[in-house]
């Protein structure tokens, strides 16, 4: 364990100082992306009631951490794919989760920025107060951690880098447009409903409008759901990081 | 997991019997064995596609065989691709992910990662960056480096804390002829303190000064095995001409005395016994007078020679040529 502890400070240290150089950049689309979610999608609105401010400002934590999850760090192992960069990562005498772990703490640092910038500026914006709960620290971690494994999922099994690329883009539409994340499940379609039944994106978004606000929500169906995802996509990353061609 | 009596005493990496196919019917390696010993460089060479990355990735357990064995120091790398991973210190052809690092944090990063101490480690970057005159870079951010900068930090990542077997692939590529030089010397320096250094490269100017033995492989199969002059030697002619032509003139038609006569762009290259110098000066100094060759000469054979003859086709030097020069895609 020590040894593994060791490689992981290493392997952390080495990943930030990779990211040192996109940080700026990193940071000013958190800033964006945050205000965009809370401040830009309410413009849609006519009349943005109590509940609205709500539904936007809790679901920004969620957009935003499953678009890093999902589509960032995706793309990243796609393009380190093509360069050929894992041959050279998993012939280190480092565990590969050791790895994954290291990079996802950097996915999640990162993202922690503009998930506390997006809470901020909602209830300032709104104009109302956030009943923080402490269940939120582990509810947006699991949350995070979902869409980062099941990124490395996406990423590491495609048969090409490329169709990662291509899943990436079919995400982001599914979640930031066909997602009860920002409005209520009812809202939807019936067979979407249906759908989102089975996917984790509507109790993530559960996950946060429960831990943050006085809205009622089933967190522990939530919390179930959520975990069941994260762990397959865990065990699919141990999986795929694993195999031997 | 030991299993030292299928194992020779002496020899620290035994491949045995490796065979690979990615595609059914197409073997990317065909039967492959070789051993290498503590101490020695062993040069893989061979033409793109011929199957060396794939060997080399076998070892590290980055690719299964399909049937086969490899044993290193005794342990069977193929169930425990780990200890392989412990055991081999390794330099990718493919780039390493060192932006936003210094070529100092690169360094010792890995021979952190690789079990060194701190002290040890900070160490020896501060050797290698001396012996391989970086000092200008060792400071400054990846982003900055040349192709050969990047590969000279990548050859200090692989060697700053070597394993018992250090596999470099094309360490030279994109280097500058000075720092090939002392990089050539580290690598003898890694091998006289233990480590069995396999060397994978295009480069066999290169490879004939600095391995203490070779294996050619082409198509998937060791073709040839030896020291670079027992290889020479079962070579038949001893001799070799080389002629450069004018530009935009053809090749003449070589003389029945020429044999393995391949042509590249203006280069032509042919082998010839012994008593069959004088005719071949006087072909030459014909050729020259009458405007066809610009300059020629005639000495011993070389390993680029025996290299050409074996793979048997005229396009393997100039896939040679260019590879020297260019950074090569995988192989």
């Amino acid at each position: 364990m020590p040894r593994a502890l060791r490689s992981y400070g290493l392997m952390l240290k080495w990943q930030v100082l990779s990211s040192k150089p996109l940080l700026p950049l990193e940071a000013a689309v958190q800033v964006m992306i945050a205000a965009g979610f809370v401040i830009g999608i309410s413009f849609l609105y006519p009349d943005v009631t109590p509940t609205t401010a709500r539904f936007l400002t809790t679901g920004a934590p969620t957009l935003i951490l499953l678009m890093t999850g999902l589509v960032l760090a995706p793309q990243i192992v796609a393009m380190a794919r093509t360069e050929g960069t894992f041959d050279y990562i998993w012939s280190l005498p480092v565990p590969r989760m050791v790895y994954i772990a290291a990079d996802a703490t950097v996915w999640v640092l990162v993202s922690l920025p503009g998930v506390i910038l997006a809470l901020v500026i909602g209830a300032v914006y709104h104009n109302f107060s956030l009943e923080i709960s402490p269940l939120v620290v582990p509810a947006l971690l699991l949350i995070a951690l979902t869409g980062i494994f099941v990124g490395y999922s996406i990423a590491h099994g495609a048969p090409r880098p490329q169709l990662a690329h291509l899943a990436t883009q079919i995400i982001v539409f599914l979640v930031m447009i066909f997602s009860p994340v920002i409005y209520p499940v009812e809202q939807l379609p019936g067979w979407l409903q249906a759908l989102h039944r089975g996917l984790p994106i509507k109790y993530m978004a559960d996950l946060s409008r429960g831990t943050l606000t006085d809205l009622d929500v089933n967190l522990g169906l939530a919390f179930a759901v959520v975990g069941a995802w994260c762990l397959a996509g865990f065990v699919l990353t141990y999986i795929l990081v694993h195999r031997r061609r | 997991m030991k299993s030292g009596n299928s194992t020779s005493p002496d020899m620290l990496l035994e491949i045995k019997h490796i065979n690979k196919e990615y595609v059914k019917g197409i073997r990317v390696n065909d039967d492959i064995s070789l051993s290498l010993q503590a101490g020695e460089i062993f040069g893989l060479l061979g033409p793109n596609g011929a199957g060396k990355t794939t060997l080399v990735n076998q070892i590290i357990g980055l690719v299964k065989p399909d049937s086969g064995s490899i044993m290193l120091d005794g342990v069977d790398v193929i169930a425990n691709p780990n200890f392989a991973r412990q055991a081999c210190s390794f330099q990718a052809q493919t780039q390493v992910p060192i932006t936003g690092l210094t070529a100092t944090q690169a360094i010792e990063l890995v021979g952190r990662v690789r079990g060194g101490s701190a002290e040890r480690i900070r160490q020896r970057t501060r050797e290698l960056i001396e012996l391989l005159e970086m000092e200008e870079w060792a400071k400054k951010t990846a982003e900055s480096f040349s192709g050969g900068m990047r590969r000279l930090v990548a050859f200090c990542m692989a060697v700053v804390e070597p394993g018992r077997v250090v596999i470099l692939d094309e360490p030279t590529n994109d280097v500058d002829p000075l720092r090939r030089r002392l990089l050539w010397r580290e690598v003898s320096a890694i091998a006289e303190m233990g480590s069995a250094v396999l060397l994978v490269t295009h480069n066999v100017l290169e490879a004939e000064r600095a391995v203490g033995r070779l294996a050619i492989i082409d198509q998937g199969k060791v073709i040839g095995m030896g020291t670079p002059a027992s290889l020479k030697e079962t070579d038949g002619e001893s001799m070799r001409l080389e002629l450069i032509l004018e530009p935009r003139v053809e090749a003449p038609l070589p003389p029945g005395f020429l044999q393995h006569t391949f042509v590249t762009g203006r280069r032509l290259v042919a082998s010839l016994e012994d008593s069959n110098v004088a005719p071949a000066l006087e072909w030459a100094r014909n050729l020259k007078e009458t405007d066809i060759v610009e300059e020629f000469s005639i000495g011993p054979t070389t390993l680029e020679d025996v290299y050409v003859k074996m793979v048997g086709r005229p396009d393997a030097l100039e896939m040679l040529d260019e590879e020297v020069k260019n950074a090569p895609s995988a192989s």
